[in-house]
């Protein structure tokens, strides 16, 4: 530290634009993550914040609530089985809302209209407004991003396409749904708009699109077996089956890797070009009885240091960005996130530094005397 | 028990290509406690070799060093560092010092090497610059000071572990005519003060007169000019 230290301050134009060169890339990482974060919560945070572990589908639909369709019989069924505690059915759907009657582009908002049971543990807490009740189908609680877009509390909009109206009674946050406000609504409001054409029930009594489960230690293959035609999935199971969330968070999660694979490697260059730079002097202070490990721990200690000081400044610019994004940027920082990306770019940059701290070990002290024959 | 230096024949062979090339051919040497010895000659006549085994820098392939009565030939590289950190002092070429340690960081920095510094460390370090005329530029780096000065730190810096051997490497090669008499005296004085055992390498012959004796390399063997 000592070494690490005394050098940071004498040459601090140096180092500091190595700190900015690390800032950039740390800066680059968080945003990232933060947007690869914030969409795959506008894809799917109704699954993500819903208190489930399992999800009924139907057999071959692929974990996808859009290819699966149910009887809501199963879920009186899927109670009787063990380790289950609670079941409950969801059906999801995506439409338009319109806002009066004007043909305005302002005017027609896209929404998932989720069909739940009024009172079942699928109904999120509202932060505003009342709960649903089964008795006034027609009354709904909506994301309070529908606030963004001009819906108020008692709000009563129309659905294009379709002669049902809903009425906002409640509001919730961090419902989305397929990247739309999700709007609950009672299951039966749900079958009249989800199944107005004759026949797109396929026939099935009390439709629904997939049965939530709660309890512990399920077994997927259990249920399955008992409940006919029907394939069980993990939640996580369930938000990877939403159309396009693979593809979407995989295209994140490539740039993120690659970032990091490229400032693990440039960082390393980095810090390697300094250490030869040094050669002479790590050579004089081992004939003056310096050991690997004196030198080695300076390396790294100045590289810790380093790489902490960029982190944080990465952190700090990270939040200031975030302030400033517009709103209907998908932009979602998570503590833990940060703190993850943090520690893996810390990991990445003192395993950088090993390839100097390799070629520390290899100088000959001989070299300091400057004349070898 | 011998105190101060001995080398006794040491050879040093280099492969160079199918023959063999003797570096060192069986030299040898005593310093004793309070002694300065030179060694002179000409450039590739082996006295960086005799120097860096000397300095348990290098290992010899014949013979025997006994440091302090320690016999060094067969240590192991990491008990070898830490023989250099102890017993010997190294004065080098005057760009030696750490360009981005001040005077009194260039000392504790070798405390360091072995350890936590404490303030008895640091009194002593500020001691022995002020004894080398150097108690008014602790804060100074090295590249705020004159050549005479770097090598005053760096013999400052070869004294602080209380090392029994002082090995100095052409301590004068970029030094003008007075400087070079104001270091080697100062080398000379403090060795005798101190009583280390002492070699300089040199080709300086102006400063000859500061050493006990004086031995010539040439062709990796080393004769006795001057007693």
């Amino acid at each position: 530290m000592f070494l690490a230290m005394k050098e940071m301050m004498h040459s601090k134009t140096r180092f500091t634009m190595i700190v900015i060169i690390f800032v950039l890339i740390a800066w680059l990482v968080f945003i990232l993550s933060g947007l690869g974060n914030g969409l795959s919560s506008l894809a799917a945070s109704v699954f993500k914040n819903m208190d489930t572990d399992y999800v009924v589908f139907q057999q071959g639909s692929q974990s996808s609530m859009s290819k699966s369709l149910l009887s809501e019989n199963l879920v009186d069924e899927a109670e009787d089985i063990p380790h289950i505690t609670a079941a409950a059915p969801m059906g999801s759907s995506m439409a338009t809302a319109l806002k009066g009657q004007s043909n305005n582009n302002d005017d027609k908002v896209d929404i998932a209209v989720l069909g739940i049971e009024p009172g079942s543990f699928l109904e999120p807490a509202v932060i505003e407004g009342e709960r649903l009740s089964a008795d006034n189908p027609g009354n709904v609680i909506a994301n309070v991003t529908m606030k963004d877009e001009g819906f108020k509390l008692g709000d009563t909009f129309q659905l294009d396409g379709s002669a049902e109206s809903l009425t906002i009674v409640g509001f919730v946050e961090n419902q989305t749904y397929n990247h739309v406000a999700a709007v609950f609504t009672p299951m039966s409001q749900w079958r009249k708009i989800a199944f107005a054409a004759p026949g797109s029930d396929k026939g099935i009594a009390d439709p629904v699109n997939a049965i939530m489960l709660q309890g512990n230690k399920i077994d997927p293959d259990a249920v399955d077996a008992k409940l006919s035609g029907t394939d069980t999935a993990t939640r996580a199971g369930a938000v990877q089956g939403m159309p396009g969330f693979k593809e979407e968070n995989g295209t994140i999660l490539m740039m993120l890797a690659f970032l990091l694979a490229i400032s693990a490697f440039v960082l390393g260059v980095f810090f390697y070009v300094i250490t030869i730079q040094k050669t002479n002097q790590f050579g004089i202070m081992k004939a003056i009885g310096a050991k690997n490990g004196f030198l080695s721990k300076a390396i790294i200690s100045q590289v810790f240091v380093l790489s902490l000081v960029s982190i944080v400044v990465a952190v700090m610019l990270t939040y200031g960005t975030a302030a400033v994004m517009p709103k209907g940027m998908p932009f979602k920082l998570e503590t833990n996130l940060v703190i993850a990306y943090s520690a893996l770019l810390l990991v990445i940059a003192l395993l950088s530094s090993l390839v100097s701290v390799r070629r520390i070990t290899k100088i000959d002290p001989l070299k300091a005397l400057g004349r070898v024959e | 028990m011998n105190k101060g230096l001995q080398l006794r024949n040491i050879s040093k062979y280099y492969d160079e290509g199918s023959h063999r090339v003797a570096a060192l051919d069986r030299v040898s040497i005593s310093v004793a406690p309070g002694e300065l010895v030179a060694v002179i000659g000409p450039s590739g006549s082996g006295k960086s070799t005799f120097l860096s085994i000397a300095g348990a820098l290098l290992q010899a392939s014949e013979g025997e060093v006994e440091l302090n009565g320690q016999n060094i030939t067969k240590l192991p590289d990491k008990q070898l560092s830490a023989i250099r950190l102890k017993e010997i002092g190294f004065i080098m070429q005057s760009s030696n010092l750490v360009p981005y340690l001040n005077v009194l960081d260039q000392l504790l920095l070798v405390k360091k090497m072995s350890g936590k510094v404490t303030a008895k460390d640091k009194a002593w370090a500020v001691k022995l610059l002020e004894d080398l005329g150097m108690g008014a530029k602790l804060q100074r780096f090295p590249e705020e000071l004159s050549g005479g000065e770097k090598q005053r730190t760096a013999i400052a810096r070869s004294l602080v572990n209380d090392p029994n051997v002082i090995l100095a490497d052409e301590p004068t090669a970029s030094l003008d005519t007075k400087r070079a008499h104001e270091v080697v005296s100062l080398i000379e004085k403090e060795v005798k003060a101190r009583q280390k055992a002492a070699i300089m390498v040199t080709h300086d012959e102006r400063m000859l007169e500061y050493c006990n004796h004086v031995y010539r390399m040439e062709d990796g063997k080393m004769s006795l000019v001057r007693l």
